[in-house]
C-alpha cells in the first residue's frame, strides 16, 4: 500500500516503512544505541531526501528511545543521574557540533571530515570491543573470572575534582571526564548526524566500568534528550522533518523495540559487547567500502530543490 | 483628423490583425486543470486533446501532421557532484550548480523526434531534452569539456529519475486533424504550475504552436501539513516531540508484561 509523504515529497510503501522501523527499533532496544546510523543511510537508500532522512530518524530514535529508556527505568536499570550528567555536557557538545559544522560547510571541507571521521570511529570503536569481548568470552571460557571494574581502584581522571556517587551505576567519579564525555558525544552526534549511542555505550563500560544492564538504559536517556532538543531544531529550522513518515517508522519501531529490549536483558555481558561490536563494525565497512571502491557513477544528484 | 484618414488607417490596421488565411488553427483541451495530491497519489496521467482546424483557404498539404508537446514543470536547483580520487579514496571533486532549471520536462511525439524535424528546427524551436538546459551543446576549451560532462551526467541522471522523459509513443492521431497527447506525472512530481507548449509540424516544418496549462498541488491532509510545517514550524515541532514521547509511552504500557 502506496502512501503520498507531504514534507519528503514521493510515495512510499506503508509496510516497507513499518518493517524498517520495526527493525531499527529492535536493534535500538537491544543495544541503547539510537540507530540514526543505520535508518538515516536507508530512508536515503529508499528515495527520501537526506536533510527529510536525517531530520526525521531523530522523531523515530526519540520515540524508540522512550520505549526503551521507560523498560529500563522500571527494571531499576536507568541511571538518571549519570544520564543527566552526560546530557548536560550533550548540550554544551551540540552547540560547539552546529558551529564547527557551518564552518567547514563555509571552507568546503564537510564532505572529507564527516566520511573520514565516520569511518575511522566506527572501526576503532568496533576494533576494540571486538578484541575485548573475544577476549572476555576465552576469559571466561578458562574459567577465570572477569572483572572489567575492580572497587575502590580509582583511574586518574576519576580522581579529579567535583566527585559524585552513582549509586546506581555502583560507581563514584569525578564529573569533569563525564561532562567531557558529554561534549565530545553531543559534539560528534551533531556533526555526523546520529545520537552517539554507538559511542556511550563502550565509553561507560570501558572507561567508567559501569554494569552493562545499567550503561544500555542510561544511554537511550541520554539519546531521548538529546534526540527530543534534535526533532525540535530540525522541525523549526530546517522543516524537515515529515510527520507522516515519523509516524509509520515510530509505530514500526516502538513495537521493535519492546522486542529489543527483551532481547538485550537476556544476552551476556561479553555476549552482548561482541554483538554491538559486530554491528559497528559492518556499519563501518559499509562506509569504509563506499569510500574504497570505485563508485558506478562519478556523478550523483546531490539535492533538487523547488524554488520557493 | 479627416474623415477618409481614418478611413484608410482602420483598413491598415484590418490588414495587419487579420492573418493571412493560409495556416492551420489548433486548439487544445486539457482533461484536467488540477492535478490533486492527497496520501493516495502515486502518479498521475493528464490528456491533451487536440483539433487542428483548416478552412477552405488553408494549403493543401500532402504529408501528415507530426505534433510536438513540451511539459515544462515548475523550476528549481539541481546540484550534481562528482567523486574524485584522493589517494586510495573517492571523494566529492566537484559540483555544479543549476539554478531556475524545470524539475520536470518531457517532449512527447508520435515517432522519434528525430525524424520529425532536422537538427537546426530543434535548436531554434528547443525541442527536445538537450535545448532545455541552458549552456553550450559543443564544447571547445577545457573548461568546456567539463560544462559538458556536468550538462550530460545532468540529463543522464535526471532521465534516470523521471524527471525528464521523452516519449514518442504518447501522442496519438486519431484522425489526421485529431490527437491526444498523454502526459505521464512520476510519482516525485513537483508541486507548481506545467506549461504545455504544442506545436504542428509538416514535414518538418514548423506551422502552428499552442499553450496550456495545468497544476499540480497537494490537497486535503497532505496540504494542511505541508503548510503547518511551513508556516507554523513552532507549533509543528512542538507536536512531533509530544507526538514521539506519547507513542513511545502508549508502545510501552501497551507491551508490559509485568
Amino acid at each position: 500500500m502506496q502512501l503520498y509523504l507531504p514534507i519528503a515529497e514521493l510515495p512510499l510503501n506503508l509496510f516497507l516503512l513499518l518493517g524498517m522501523g520495526g527493525a531499527i527499533g529492535f536493534i535500538s532496544g537491544m543495544f541503547g544505541v539510537g540507530g540514526g546510523f543505520l535508518l538515516t543511510p536507508l530512508l536515503i537508500f529508499v528515495g527520501v531526501p537526506a536533510p527529510v532522512a536525517v531530520a526525521t530518524s531523530s522523531v523515530h530514535i526519540a520515540a524508540s528511545s522512550v520505549t526503551g529508556a521507560l523498560n529500563y527505568w522500571r527494571r531499576n536499570a536507568l541511571d538518571v543521574k549519570l544520564g543527566s550528567v552526560l546530557v548536560s555536557g550533550g548540550l554544551v557538545g551540540t552547540v560547539l557540533g552546529v558551529i564547527f559544522f557551518n564552518q567547514m560547510r563555509r571552507l568546503g571541507h564537510l564532505d572529507l571530515v564527516i566520511t573520514l571521521s565516520y569511518v575511522t570511529l566506527l572501526m576503532s570503536v568496533g576494533c576494540l570491543m571486538f578484541v575485548e569481548s573475544i577476549g572476555a568470552m576465552i576469559d571466561t571460557r578458562r574459567g577465570r573470572s572477569v572483572a572489567l571494574r575492580s572497587p575502590g581502584e580509582h583511574r586518574w581522571y576519576e580522581r579529579l575534582p567535583f566527585p559524585m556517587r552513582f549509586h546506581r551505576s555502583k560507581m563514584s567519579t569525578s564529573v569533569i571526564p563525564l561532562i567531557a564525555l558529554g561534549v565530545v558525544i553531543g559534539f560528534i552526534g551533531t556533526v555526523l548526524g546520529i545520537g552517539g549511542g554507538f559511542l556511550v555505550v563502550p565509553a561507560l563500560i570501558y572507561l567508567f566500568r559501569v554494569p552493562t544492564s545499567v550503561v544500555v538504559g542510561t544511554s537511550l536517556f541520554q539519546i531521548l534528550v538529546t534526540m527530543l532538543v534534535a526533532t525540535f531544531l530540525h522541525a523549526t529550522v530546517s522543516q524537515a522533518v515529515d510527520v507522516l513518515l515519523a509516524l509509520t517508522l515510530v509505530v514500526g519501531g516502538v513495537i521493535g523495540a519492546q522486542f529489543g529490549a527483551r532481547a538485550g536483558q537476556g544476552l551476556r555481558g561479553e555476549h552482548f559487547r561482541l554483538l554491538l561490536a559486530l554491528l559497528i563494525l559492518l556499519v563501518g565497512i559499509r562506509f569504509a567500502f563506499d569510500i574504497i571502491a570505485d563508485p558506478n557513477d562519478r556523478y550523483s544528484i546531490n539535492a533538487t530543490e523547488l524554488e520557493r | 483628423m479627416s474623415a477618409r484618414v481614418l478611413r484608410l488607417l482602420l483598413v491598415a490596421i484590418a490588414a495587419l490583425i487579420t492573418p493571412p488565411a493560409v495556416a492551420e488553427e489548433l486548439v487544445l483541451a486539457l482533461s484536467t486543470r488540477e492535478v490533486a495530491i492527497t496520501s493516495t497519489y502515486t502518479g498521475a496521467e493528464i490528456t491533451v486533446f487536440g483539433a487542428i482546424e483548416r478552412d477552405a483557404s488553408t494549403l493543401t498539404r500532402t504529408g501528415t501532421y507530426d505534433i510536438v508537446a513540451n511539459v515544462q514543470g515548475p523550476a528549481g536547483e539541481i546540484v550534481i557532484q562528482r567523486k574524485g580520487k584522493f589517494g586510495p579514496i573517492w571523494l566529492t571533486d566537484n559540483r555544479r550548480r543549476y539554478a531556475k532549471i524545470p524539475l520536470f520536462f518531457s517532449t512527447l511525439t508520435a515517432r522519434p523526434l528525430a525524424n520529425v524535424v532536422d537538427e537546426n528546427t530543434r535548436e531554434r524551436l528547443k525541442l527536445g531534452l538537450e535545448y532545455y538546459l541552458p549552456g553550450n551543446a559543443n564544447p571547445q576549451g577545457e573548461k568546456d569539456i567539463e560544462e559538458f560532462a556536468f550538462r550530460n551526467a545532468l540529463l543522464r541522471l535526471r532521465r534516470e529519475e523521471g524527471g525528464l522523459i521523452e516519449d514518442d509513443k504518447a501522442v496519438t492521431m486519431i484522425r489526421p486533424n485529431l490527437f491526444t497527447a498523454k502526459i505521464s506525472l512520476p510519482a516525485k512530481a513537483p508541486t507548481g504550475l506545467y506549461l504545455i507548449n504544442l506545436s504542428i509540424l509538416s514535414e518538418g516544418v514548423p506551422l502552428k504552436t499552442a499553450q496550456a496549462g495545468f497544476v499540480v498541488r497537494k490537497v486535503g491532509f497532505d496540504a494542511f501539513v505541508a503548510n503547518a510545517a511551513r508556516f507554523d514550524a513552532w507549533i509543528y515541532a512542538l507536536f512531533t516531540v509530544i507526538m514521539a514521547v506519547l507513542l513511545g509511552w502508549v508502545a510501552n504500557v501497551v507491551f508490559r508484561k509485568d
